[in-house]
């Protein structure tokens, strides 16, 4: 259960960039799960309803975005999306493929509610 | 509400790995080869290592972090032959970088030739972690599933090798070297496969063999000796 500490990972960062960013009270944090990143999306959601409270509000929503694998093939340049985790370039069947999506966790976005701002934060 | 939104678009992990690639360079620079060696539970990786550190005596120069839940019992049948540092995780799934650049420290940083960190017995999460190593190898025991790389996908994509082990066992289970090299090569065509048997020694020479070969191919040419000192 790597989850947590992915999690925690994330929070750490959110709370860095929403502070360099001039403060606010996080309200949604937008995270893009790919298929082949070794998450599982319901283990994520519950760390980071745990973890989220005790960092940031009780209203502080998780949206996770599922992406599939995508691929591009290094000898015919085909791109397409990998079926049952078949690594096989469709075009010319032979080509080495390299991941292009789909085996990463990335925070796309953060929601900021700065109207509760402290005096002397940032404009 | 006055809301705004930030955009990021980020690995979360990008840190990490830049850090694990930093630490590669340096090691790879300085000479060590690093492998990050994982399986299930019971696999044979303490094995598999004890028949290496002999093969190699006295002409190869190893070190060894074991990953462990809890306990040090393959460190301490690994401890008579080559040096080794245990690395307790307190029950984590997973080794991180962190981890092992402390289990060096308490090793004394040595050059050797090869460093091989034997992850805790898991295929789900350590996929997920770099720990600054070369060589991902992956092992596969004949008494598991043959079907076990198509359930474990990320592990095997992102490994360089399989070692089949425990080949002393095939003609008693229903395991097939022919079915887990398929499943296995859809997912990472690349892969090199070996078979072992560390009781009787099958497959350690081919094992060691292909070790020097992808320290010639990953350290020779980037390795800057230290010269006189
Ligand atoms: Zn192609």
């Amino acid at each position: 259960m790597h989850e947590r500490s992915l999690v925690q990972t994330l929070l750490n960062q959110v709370q860095q960039i929403v502070a360099d960013d001039g403060g606010g009270v996080v309200k949604e944090i937008q995270v893009q799960v790919g298929d082949l990143s070794g998450v599982e999306p319901i283990l994520f959601e519950s760390a980071f309803t745990e973890l989220a409270t005790e960092c940031f509000s009780q209203d502080c929503r998780l949206v996770l975005d599922i992406v599939p694998v995508k691929a591009e093939c290094r000898l015919c340049g085909q791109c397409f999306e990998v079926q049952d985790y078949e690594f096989l370039c469709p075009a010319c069947g032979t080509g080495p493929v390299e991941v292009i999506q789909g085996d990463q966790v990335k925070l796309m976005s953060i929601t900021v509610d700065s109207e509760n701002l402290v005096s002397g934060a940032k404009s | 509400m006055n809301t705004r939104v930030i955009s990021v678009r980020r690995d979360i992990q990008a840190e990490q790995k830049a850090d694990a690639a930093a630490e590669r360079e340096r090691l790879g620079r300085r000479g060590t080869l690093v492998i990050n060696l994982l399986s299930s539970p019971g696999s044979g990786k303490t094995s598999l290592l004890e028949a290496t550190a002999r093969h190699w005596a006295g002409r190869r120069s190893m070190a060894v972090l074991v990953g462990d839940l809890e306990t040090d019992r393959d460190a301490q049948r690994l401890a008579p032959l080559v040096p080794v540092a245990q690395l307790t995780t307190g029950g984590a799934c997973h080794l991180e970088l962190p981890l092992v650049q402390r289990g060096l420290q308490a090793l004394g940083d040595p050059a050797v030739d090869f460093l091989f960190i034997e992850n805790v017995g898991n295929l789900v999460c350590p996929a997920s972690h770099d720990l600054a190593e070369h060589l991902r190898v992956v092992l596969i025991s004949t008494t598991e599933g043959d079907d076990k790389p198509g359930k474990y996908p990320k592990m095997f994509r992102t490994s360089q090798a399989m070692v089949v082990t425990k080949q002393d066992l095939l003609p008693h289970v229903p395991f097939s070297i022919e079915a887990v090299t398929e499943d296995a090569l859809k997912i990472q065509p690349a892969l090199n496969v070996l078979t072992s048997c560390a009781i009787d020694n099958r497959g350690i020479q081919e094992w060691c063999e292909f070790l020097e070969q992808q320290y010639q191919k990953k350290i020779e040419s980037v390795y800057e000796p230290a010269g006189n000192r």
